[in-house]
């Protein structure tokens, strides 16, 4: 078990390595400059090449990503070019933003996600199931950035019940309440599809494990049927919904970027996509660089709950 | 983005409240279109960020209300030696900056050396993209006494007091930035009406009034700045209640804003001028009848109604109207007229149809809508056998592209300017002057005319008003009758700002002015 626990770290490494070579290549490969971004079309072409050199852009390229790995190693992300601010504490910053709306978003998906598949499985072809996997397909179907407008012009324009955007009020603010009432329509936005997702499956493996023996003998000896639902089916469907788990972790990272931008919530996708149109190639190369780790991370870790979760595991 | 598409359709029909929300009496909340980069105003090339600027930063001289006309700021008076080789400007006493340091002639000085000289110890706190081209003309700032400076300059430069009224000559605390050298960018210190308070970033920064302004204490105690990236989103937060001014409403969602109760639409014509740049240098477009012609097919009138939905009125020439003392409309004019532009290329002798390829930017400062506008002056160029290829860029490889001169490469490219300067000594020398042909300046059609550049020349030499502004009327009506481009239009500025705003004019320079006359009940 410790040499796999090794072997992955070993990979995780790796796979970094190639994210950062990828985006390095895939930044440089880009047309357009970052010195003549930054300048505008007033600038000489002196000014353009002054300033080319000073972010060391005018080096042969393996030159430049031997120089930027070497200053990462060291905890060095460099400075972003049009923010003129440390590229790790932007990237932290706006990383602490995305997170919060991603936990937020995994809390409500899967919490309601789990109740409504165990409630349609328990049911299975009642009206209720009916209804609840109705809903979960619409869910699936509909674009989440689409979910966030029909929520803004529900909740806060026409009942002005919770506030349109932004994570804290404009004036003062920043409390937990205050985050909390900002963080409600953006964190729904973006649960919607992975709860749709959770539901369905944990329908279908609720459904699969009701009709193994051990279910059956359970009931046969008399336990009440709550007990053989929290301890003998809902155990046994809980390997499957590790898997969605990091799937949907990964998902909702990605999603971030829609919602980010409808709800003007501080987090790193839309931070990225703007560094992209900028090219800010230390901003773009730290933020890639940081959401690749993350990812990476949490496929690692969802591996070795699996090893805690099924003993079989621990053992092959 | 079909976001942007689909939201005005799903606005429209119920938002009709007065907005509500968190107003708070003397706090005025400004929606910005991105964060801010930095809000040193010498490193600024950004219109967003230099919203900022004025509530912060004095300039020297300074356009009054309404009209490009200079009135005195940070100096009481000035005036020019007979050579136009020396400037000489008292400046206003008892200033402090917010750090409590006085404003005086060494901070005017260190403010345009730490500009202009690269060898100052604090140059390393740019770059300054902007300085050489407003104030290059500079060799020499010379303290005369406390209250009075002196500009020794290289070569004569009539433009150069209109450059002191921009944002890249505001005047900076020499103590602030020696303290805070680099992160001078974050923590701002002027002269201005508002102090710095807080830079929260990605989510706002605060700004506190300055009781002691020396031209009268800000009505507003604070005023706030969020960046709201995504249209929409500022469309929806502004009608919530969260912010109280954005610029910028996009075209299609100002009815919208008009018919809102509690909110008031503004708009101004400015200094603003798009086109598009045809390669003089190569066939078919090196044929001034070709450029014609060109100018004849496109329908601008479609283009401001239909697409800008009068966001913008169609431009005649080279200089936007609002610079009513350098600007005439007795030129040769392109209306409409798609059989007048038939007539001339089969006057010009060149078969049809004619394969051309147009640059096109998918955004950037200053091109309002480019794709729907390219797309449209396509249609019209195909319609008189013009046949148009457009290849589209995103902003910064467009800039890259256009800065290296449409060559080989391209016939027709858009682009657009500011004159933000209220002159266009800034300006046409880059765009149309023969020695700027790209990649030295920015004439990417690379225009030679022996006439305008010896009358651009002259210009610098002139310092009455009326007789330098003849000069530049005379340059428009050669340049309108060569069509070196095809004019298209003058944007029109809006804002949307909340019924409880007071005091709020748009300036036709653009810039946000005279901030401690607003007011917010």
């Amino acid at each position: 078990m410790q040499r796999y626990l090794v072997q992955r770290l070993l990979l995780v490494v790796l796979v970094l390595l190639g994210v950062s070579l990828l985006v390095f290549v895939v930044t440089r490969l880009t047309p357009g400059d970052p010195a003549r971004v930054l300048l505008g079309p007033r600038a000489t072409d002196e000014q353009v090449a002054t300033l080319r050199v000073a972010y060391g852009l005018d080096q042969p390229i393996h030159v430049q990503y031997l120089t930027w790995l070497g200053r990462i190693v060291r905890g060095d992300f460099g400075e972003s070019i049009q923010l003129h601010r440390p590229v790790l504490g932007e990237v932290l910053d706006r990383f602490r933003g995305t997170l919060i709306l991603a936990v937020a978003a995994m809390v409500i998906s899967f919490s309601v996600g789990i109740v409504f598949g165990v409630t349609a499985a328990l049911r299975a072809s009642s009206f209720l199931d009916r209804v609840l996997m109705s809903v979960a397909l619409l869910g699936i179907s509909l674009p989440p950035f689409w979910v966030g407008l029909i929520l803004i012009i529900t909740f806060s324009l026409v009942l002005r019940w919770l506030p349109a955007t932004g994570m804290f009020s404009p004036t003062g603010g920043g409390d937990f309440s205050d985050v909390f009432a900002h963080l409600v329509l953006p964190a729904v936005s973006l649960a919607v599809v992975p709860l749709a997702v959770i539901a369905r499956l944990t329908r279908a493996n609720v459904l699969e494990v009701l009709s193994q023996l051990y279910v059956r003998t359970a009931r046969a000896k008399g336990l009440p049927s709550r007990i053989v639902v929290v301890r003998h089916v809902l155990r046994n469907t809980l390997i499957g919904t590790v898997t969605i788990l990091g799937l949907e972790a990964g998902w909702l990272l990605a999603g971030t970027v829609y919602i980010e931008t409808v709800f003007a919530w501080p987090g790193i996708g839309a931070m990225l996509v703007n560094a992209i149109l900028q090219r800010d190639y230390p901003l773009v190369q730290g933020g890639v660089l940081l959401v690749a780790g993350i990812y990476v991370l949490i496929n690692l870790s969802t591996d070795i709950m699996y090893l805690y979760l099924d003993p079989r595991l621990r053992h092959a | 983005m079909a976001l942007s598409a689909l939201a005005p359709t799903l606005l429209a029909p119920i938002t009709r409240a007065a907005p509500a929300g968190v107003a708070t009496p003397g706090v005025l909340v400004v929606g910005l279109v991105a964060e801010p980069t930095s809000l040193d105003p010498g490193q600024l090339t950004d219109i967003n960020s230099m919203k900022l600027l004025g509530a912060l930063y004095d300039t020297l001289v300074r356009f009054k209300p309404n009209s490009f006309d200079l009135e005195p700021s940070l100096a009481t008076s000035w005036d020019r030696s007979a050579d136009g080789l020396l400037y000489t400007f008292r400046l206003r006493s008892g200033v402090k900056f917010h750090d409590g340091s006085d404003f005086n002639a060494d901070a005017v000085k260190f403010t345009y050396d730490r500009l202009l000289d690269p060898n100052h110890p604090y140059a390393d706190t740019g770059p300054f993209p902007f300085a050489p081209g407003y104030y290059g003309s500079i060799a020499e700032t010379i303290v005369v006494d406390p209250m009075t400076v002196q500009f020794r300059l290289r070569r004569e430069d009539a433009g150069l007091l209109d450059a002191f009224t921009l944002n890249t000559g505001r005047i900076v605390s020499p103590q602030a930035v020696m303290a805070s050298r680099k992160d001078f960018a974050q923590n701002p210190v002027g002269t201005g009406p508002f102090k710095f308070v807080s830079w929260d970033h990605n989510v706002r920064i605060t700004l506190t009034a300055n009781p002691d302004y020396w031209d009268g204490a800000p009505a507003l105690q604070q005023m706030i700045f969020r960046p709201l990236a995504d249209e929409q989103t500022r469309i929806t937060e502004f009608l919530s209640g969260g912010v109280d001014v954005i610029f910028d409403v996009p075209p299609d969602n100002i009815e919208q804003v008009k018919t809102t109760s509690g909110a008031v639409f503004l708009s101004q014509p400015g200094p603003h001028v798009w086109w598009v740049t045809l390669n003089t240098k190569k066939p078919p477009f090196d044929n001034p009848l070709l450029r014609q012609a060109a100018n004849y097919a496109v329908n601008k009138d479609a283009l401001t109604q239909d697409i800008l939905k009068g966001t913008g009125t169609p431009s005649v020439g080279p200089i936007p109207p609002a610079l009513t003392w350098a600007y005439t409309d007795q030129v040769a004019r392109y209306n409409y007229d798609p059989d007048r532009a038939k007539a001339l290329i089969q006057q010009s002798g060149v078969l049809t149809p004619i394969n051309v390829t147009f640059w096109v930017t998918e955004s950037g400062s200053g091109m309002q809508s480019p794709k729907t506008m390219g797309t449209a002056i396509q249609a019209d160029l195909n319609a008189v056998g013009i046949n148009t290829q457009i290849q589209t860029f995103e902003w910064g490889a467009f800039l890259n592209k256009y800065g290296a001169g449409l060559g080989d490469e391209a016939a027709m490219a858009e682009l657009s300017w500011m004159f933000d300067s209220g002159d266009p000594a800034h300006m046409l020398p880059n765009n149309l002057w023969g020695p700027a042909c790209s990649p030295k300046g920015f004439n990417g059609g690379c225009y030679q005319s022996a006439q305008v550049d010896e009358l651009l020349d002259s210009a610098l030499k002139v310092y009455d008003r009326e007789q330098r502004g003849s000069i530049y009327k005379q340059i428009q009506r050669i340049v309108a009758a060569d069509a070196p481009w095809i004019f298209i239009d003058n944007q029109i500025q809006n804002a949307a700002i909340s019924t409880r705003v007071g005091g709020l004019d748009l300036h036709p320079s653009f810039y946000m002015t005279f901030l401690n006359r607003i007011s917010a009940a």
